[in-house]
C-alpha cells in the first residue's frame, strides 16, 4: 500500500495508417501516460496528425458553443470504439460550422432581445429623471431648425473624452445620470455642416439614442405603463424564440450526440500528438504503463491493429524518476485523505505514498485531541447525514467522529460528562503530566518515523548522500534520536550521559563537516554558515518534538472547556442549564473541532510531510476514451 | 523594512540589467557585424540556422527577442508588490494586444488558420490573452470580442465591440483597443503613492507625449479625420500634452503649425520636421533620454524597472531591424532609417504606422 505502483517506459512503432486504432486502443484500455519528450532515436521528427488536431480543435470549439444553446443529455458511455477518419472528421466539423451559422443568428436575436430589455430599462430609469427636471422635453425629441439635441448612453468611460470631442464640433454635453457602466447624456449644439463630424465622434464613442416618447410631456404614468408593457413583450419574445430553438434543433439532437460521439472517438489521437514523432511511414510513441498493465497491452494490440508493430518496455531509468508520473491511492476509504495530501503535492514516483500514514496517524491525533463519544457521534452523523453534498469528502468526517468516539471511551467523556461512561483507560484531566509525556513521545516517534522515510525516499533514487547527510536524513536522525535519549536521562534525574552525548557531538560534527565540504564562501563565511547550521539542527529538532504537546494540551483543553460549561449551566436555572450544555457542546464542535483539525493538518504538513515528502511528483492521467468529466481519475 | 528591502533588490536588478543596454554607437558598431556574429552574441543561432523562408527566420529572431525581453520582465516583477506587478505587466500586454489585433485581422480578411497562428507571438502565461485558444476558435471579430469581454480584458473589449457593431471600420476597432489600453496604463499609476509619482508619470508621460504627438499628426493630416474624431482618440497626458493643450491642437489645420504649436520641449525638438518618419525618428530619441534619466536619477524601484523595459525593448527591436534588414538584404541606408523609427514592435503607434 506504501509502495507506488511499479511502471514501465513503452515504446510503440506503428505504420501510419494504424496510428488512430492503435490511439484508440490506448484509450480504450485507460493504462497509457503519455511521455511528450522528444525520442532519443534519431530521425523521428514531425508530428504526422497535426492537421487532424486542428479540425478536432475546431469542431470542439464549435460543439461547445453550440451546446451552449443546445443542450445535450449527458451520455457517461464510453463510445463503441472505431477509427475516426480524418474525411469524417472534417464532416463533422463542416456540419458543426454551418449548423453554428444559424445558431449565433439565434444567439444574435437573444441578444438583441437582451439589449432592447436593457434599454427599457434605462429609459424607466431616465423617465423618472426626466419627470423632475421641469423642462419640455418635447423640445428634445427633434433636431430643431438651429439646435441639435442628441439624447442617449454612452459608456462612462467614454464620457469626458467625449466632452472635449463634442466641443470642438461647437456642442455641449451634460451628463445627467449613471447606471453601471453607462452614463446618460444630452448634447446640445447648432445645426449645421459639423453634424456628420459629430456623428462620427458618437459612432465612435459607442452612443446610442434614447428616444424621447411624446407621452412624456403631459402623461408619464401612461409611459410607464408603455415601458412596462414592453418589457414583458420582450419577455414574451424571449420565450417564444427559446420555443423556435428547441423546435428547429429537436431534429438535430440525434446527429449532435453522433457528432460529440465522434470527436469523443477522434480525440485520443489529439490528445497523443504531442507525444506523437513521426519518420516516413512510421509513428513512434511514448508513455508511461502499469508494469502489470503492459502485457494485456500488447494483446490488445495484436487483436485490433492490421499491420505490424513493435511494442518494447523497460523500466524507468534513474534519471527519470521525477518524470514518471504516480498511480492515486484507490481505497475508497482513504480517498478523502488522497485529497489532502494531494493539497500538499504528488507523491514522486518511487517515494513512499504518506496516504496511509497521513490517514492513521491524523485520526489517531485528531482522536486524542477530541476524544468525546457524543461528538464525535454529531461529527459523524452530520458527515453522514450530507453525504451527497460533502461527496467523497463525507468519509473524512465520518472516520474523524468514528476516531473521536473511540477515544471517547478511552478517556470516559460523553458531550463532557465524565460519569456517564467508565473510561477504559482515564479522563485527561486525571493525569496531565502523563498526558504530555506520552504526547511528547508520539512526537519523537512521529519525527524518528519521518526522518526514516526521508532516508528511504532518497536511497530509492540514489540518493546516498542526501540519505546519509541531507535535510533530516540518518545522520540528523542519530542526532535526534541520541537528543532524545539524552532528555529522557535528564528527565529521570541520571544527567544527560555520556552515550547520548557523544553520539550527539559525532552526528553534529558529521553534519558540520558534510557542511563544510558544500560551502563555496571565505573561510569566515563558512564558519558563520555551518555554526549557524548546526545551531538551528539543535533548535529545530527541539522546537519540533514540543509542538507535540499540542496533542496532550488539546486534550486537556477538551476536558477542561467542558468543565467551564458545565460550571457555567451550574449557575442557571433548569432551562438555562439544559441550554447552556447544548450550546456549549456546539460550541466546542465547532470552533474547538475546527482548531484541533487545524492542529493536526498543521503537525501532519509541517512535521511530517515538510520532512520527507517532496511532493513534485505527477499524476498518473492515462488516455482515456469518452466523456470528459472522468478524465483525470485514477482507473 | 519589507519595502526598503523590495526597493533595494529592485533597484540592484535594475543597474545590473542596465549595463545590457545599448550605448551611443553601439548599434552603428553592430551594423558592421555579420548576421552569423550577432546571432552568437544574442544567442540567436538556432532561429538564424533553421531551413525555413526568409520570413520564418525573421519571425524566429523577433520571437527570440521578445523572449528575452518577457523573460527580463518577469524577473523584475518577482520582487513588486501588486499595483508595481499590475503597471509592468499591463505594459508588458501589449505583445497580447498584438496578437489580439492579429486575430481580428485574420478573422476580418477570412485568412487561413494557419497564416493567423504563424503571426501570433507566443506569450508566457501571464502575459497571453485569455483564452487565447478559445478566441483562435471564434468564427468572427463579434464572437471573439464578446468572449474577450467576459474576461479581464473586458474594459478593452467591450469598446472595442461597440465600435466594430457601429462602424465596422478595422482602423477604428485598433484605435479603440489602443486607446483603452493606453488609458489603463495610466489608470495604474494611480494607487502609486506621492512619492513614486512623479518617477512614473515622467515616464509614462513621456510614452502618452510621444503617441499623441504622432497620432495627433497622422490622424489629422494623413488621414484627414476632423478634429473631434481625431480629439475622441487621443489619450491626454499626465504631463505635457494634457487635455487642454490636446483640445488647443488638434484644432490646427497644418502639420508645420501642431509642430509650432506643441509646448517645450518638444517646439524645439521637432523643429524644421517635415514628415512622420522624422518627428518619430526624434521622439523615439526623446523617450530613450527620458527613460534614461529615470534610470540614472530615478528613486522608485518600479519607475527605473519601467525605463529599463522601454530602453530594452527599443534595443532589441533595433537589433531585430538591423537582422531583419539583412535577411531582406535591404540596403544599408533603409536598415539605418529603420533601426532610428524601431521603437516597441507592437507599440499602438508602431503598428499603425506599419
Amino acid at each position: 500500500m506504501l509502495r507506488p505502483t511499479p511502471m514501465k517506459h513503452v515504446r510503440l512503432l506503428v505504420i501510419d495508417e494504424d496510428l488512430p486504432r492503435a490511439s484508440l486502443t490506448l484509450a480504450e484500455l485507460a493504462s497509457f501516460h503519455a511521455d511528450e519528450r522528444s525520442p532519443e532515436e534519431e530521425g523521428f521528427a514531425g508530428q504526422p496528425s497535426v492537421a487532424y488536431r486542428d479540425i478536432w480543435r475546431q469542431a470542439s470549439s464549435r460543439l461547445e458553443k453550440i451546446t451552449r444553446l443546445i443542450p445535450l443529455p449527458p451520455d457517461r458511455q464510453p463510445p463503441r470504439p472505431r477509427v475516426i477518419p480524418e474525411e469524417e472528421l472534417t464532416a463533422t466539423n463542416n456540419w458543426l460550422g454551418s449548423l453554428w451559422e444559424t445558431c449565433s443568428l439565434y444567439e444574435e436575436e437573444f441578444r438583441a432581445i437582451d439589449d432592447e430589455e436593457r434599454l427599457i430599462r434605462e429609459q424607466q430609469s431616465a423617465l423618472s429623471n426626466f419627470e423632475g427636471l421641469g423642462i419640455d422635453l418635447g423640445m428634445l425629441r427633434s433636431k430643431t431648425r438651429f439646435l441639435d439635441f442628441y439624447v442617449g448612453l454612452v459608456p462612462y468611460a467614454n464620457v469626458r473624452q467625449l466632452e472635449g470631442a463634442v466641443g470642438l464640433a461647437d456642442h455641449l454635453l451634460f451628463q445627467y445620470m449613471v447606471t453601471g457602466d453607462d452614463a446618460h447624456v444630452v448634447i446640445v449644439g447648432p445645426s449645421g455642416d459639423k453634424a456628420s463630424q459629430l456623428e462620427s465622434v458618437l459612432r465612435s464613442a459607442g452612443f446610442r439614442a434614447l428616444p424621447i416618447p411624446p407621452e412624456l410631456d403631459h402623461e408619464p404614468q401612461v409611459m410607464r405603463a408603455e415601458l412596462a408593457r414592453r418589457r414583458d413583450e420582450t419577455a414574451s419574445r424571449r420565450e417564444a424564440l427559446r420555443q423556435r430553438l428547441r423546435d428547429w434543433s429537436a431534429d438535430l439532437i440525434e446527429r449532435l450526440a453522433s457528432s460529440r460521439e465522434v470527436l469523443w472517438l477522434a480525440e485520443p489521437l489529439v490528445r497523443l500528438d504531442t507525444a506523437i514523432r513521426g519518420a516516413g511511414p512510421l509513428a513512434r510513441l511514448a508513455g508511461w504503463v502499469p508494469a502489470t498493465a503492459v502485457a494485456p497491452l500488447e494483446a490488445r494490440l495484436r487483436q485490433t491493429l492490421s499491420l505490424p508493430f513493435d511494442l518494447s518496455s523497460r523500466d524507468p531509468r534513474p534519471d527519470e524518476r521525477p518524470l514518471v508520473p504516480t498511480i492515486a491511492t484507490r481505497s475508497r476509504l482513504l480517498a478523502p485523505f488522497a485529497l489532502l495530501v494531494q493539497q500538499y503535492g504528488i507523491p514522486r514516483y518511487g517515494e513512499i505514498d504518506p496516504t496511509p500514514l497521513f490517514a492513521a496517524s491524523f485520526l489517531l491525533m485528531f482522536g486524542t485531541m477530541f476524544g468525546d463519544v457524543g461528538q464525535g457521534a454529531v461529527i459523524a452523523g452530520l458527515a453522514w447525514y450530507f453525504r451527497h453534498t460533502l461527496g467523497r469528502f463525507y468519509l473524512f468526517g465520518v472516520l474523524a467522529g468514528l476516531s473521536s468516539i473511540a477515544f471517547g471511551f478511552v478517556f470516559g467523556s460523553v458531550f463532557g460528562f465524565e460519569h456517564w461512561l467508565p473510561a477504559l483507560w482515564m479522563p485527561p484531566l486525571h493525569d496531565p503530566l502523563l498526558m504530555l509525556s506520552l504526547a511528547l513521545g508520539w512526537g519523537v516517534f512521529f519525527i524518528a518515523m519521518a526522518c526514516l522515510l526521508a532516508t528511504y525516499n532518497r536511497l530509492v533514487v540514489g540518493n546516498w548522500a542526501g540519505a546519509l547527510f541531507g535535510h533530516h536524513g540518518l545522520v540528523n536522525l542519530i542526532f535526534y534520536l541520541a537528543l532524545a535519549w539524552g532528555g529522557y536521562n535528564v528527565s529521570q534525574g541520571q544527567g544527560f550521559g555520556t552515550g547520548p552525548l557523544a553520539l550527539v557531538i559525532l552526528s553534529l560534527g558529521a553534519l558540520a563537516w558534510h557542511g563544510w565540504g558544500h560551502l563555496e564562501a571565505p573561510r569566515s563565511e563558512k564558519i558563520l554558515v555551518v555554526f549557524i547550521e548546526t545551531l538551528e539542527t539543535i533548535v529545530g529538532y527541539i522546537s519540533n518534538t514540543l509542538s507535540f504537546l499540542r496533542v496532550a494540551a488539546f486534550s486537556l483543553n477538551h476536558a477542561a472547556l467542558a468543565l467551564a460549561i458545565f460550571t457555567l449551566a451550574e449557575m442557571m436555572g433548569p432551562v438555562g442549564h439544559g441550554l447552556t450544555l447544548i450550546l456549549g457542546n456546539v460550541f466546542m464542535i465547532v470552533l474547538e473541532g475546527g482548531i484541533v483539525l487545524i492542529q493536526v493538518l498543521r503537525l501532519e504538513f509541517y512535521e511530517g510531510f515538510a520532512r520527507y515528502f517532496a511532493g513534485d511528483g505527477h499524476a498518473f492521467s492515462p488516455l482515456r476514451l469518452g466523456p470528459a468529466p472522468e478524465r483525470g481519475t485514477a482507473p | 523594512m519589507k519595502f526598503a528591502a523590495h526597493q533595494a533588490y529592485l533597484h540592484t536588478r535594475v543597474s545590473a540589467m542596465a549595463t545590457r543596454l545599448f550605448q551611443p554607437g553601439t548599434l552603428a558598431l553592430l551594423a558592421e557585424r555579420r548576421v552569423e556574429e550577432l546571432a552568437a552574441e544574442y544567442d540567436l543561432t538556432a532561429a538564424l540556422e533553421s531551413q525555413l523562408p526568409v520570413k520564418a527566420r525573421s519571425r524566429a529572431v523577433e520571437q527570440a527577442l521578445i523572449n528575452t525581453l518577457l523573460a527580463e520582465l518577469r524577473v523584475l516583477i518577482r520582487p513588486m508588490d501588486a499595483p508595481e506587478r499590475t503597471l509592468i505587466l499591463d505594459w508588458g500586454r501589449h505583445y497580447a494586444l498584438a496578437n489580439l489585433k492579429t486575430l481580428i485581422r485574420g478573422k476580418l480578411h477570412d485568412l487561413d488558420r494557419k497564416v493567423i497562428a504563424s503571426n501570433l507571438y507566443e506569450l508566457p502565461h501571464d502575459l497571453r490573452l485569455p483564452m487565447q485558444d478559445s478566441l483562435f476558435q471564434a468564427e468572427n471579430v463579434l464572437e471573439l470580442l464578446r468572449q474577450l469581454e467576459g474576461g479581464p480584458y473586458s474594459f478593452i473589449a467591450r469598446q472595442a465591440r461597440v465600435v466594430f457593431e457601429r462602424q465596422q471600420e478595422p482602423f477604428a476597432l485598433e484605435a479603440a483597443i489602443d486607446q483603452r489600453y493606453l488609458t489603463g496604463l495610466v489608470r495604474d499609476i494611480s494607487p502609486f503613492p506621492e512619492q513614486e509619482c512623479p518617477c512614473l508619470r515622467r515616464l509614462i508621460g513621456a510614452l502618452l507625449d510621444r503617441i499623441d504627438i504622432l497620432w495627433l499628426l497622422r490622424f489629422r493630416f494623413a488621414y484627414q479625420l476632423s478634429s473631434s474624431v481625431t480629439f475622441f482618440q487621443l489619450v491626454p497626458s499626465v504631463r505635457r500634452l494634457h487635455r487642454e493643450r490636446l483640445l488647443a491642437l488638434v484644432n490646427l489645420d497644418s502639420f508645420a503649425a501642431v509642430l509650432a504649436a506643441l509646448p517645450p520641449p518638444f517646439e524645439a525638438l521637432l523643429a524644421g520636421s517635415h514628415d512622420h518618419m522624422e518627428v518619430q525618428r526624434r521622439l523615439n530619441a526623446y523617450v530613450r533620454g527620458e527613460a534614461l534619466d529615470v534610470i540614472h536619477k530615478g528613486q522608485t524601484g518600479v519607475a527605473r524597472a519601467m525605463a529599463y523595459l522601454i530602453l530594452r525593448e527599443q534595443d532589441l527591436m533595433a537589433l531585430f531591424s538591423l537582422i531583419q534588414g539583412r535577411l531582406l538584404e535591404l540596403p544599408a541606408q533603409v536598415i539605418k532609417v529603420a533601426i532610428e523609427t524601431s521603437g516597441a514592435r507592437c507599440h499602438p503607434s508602431q503598428r499603425q504606422a506599419a
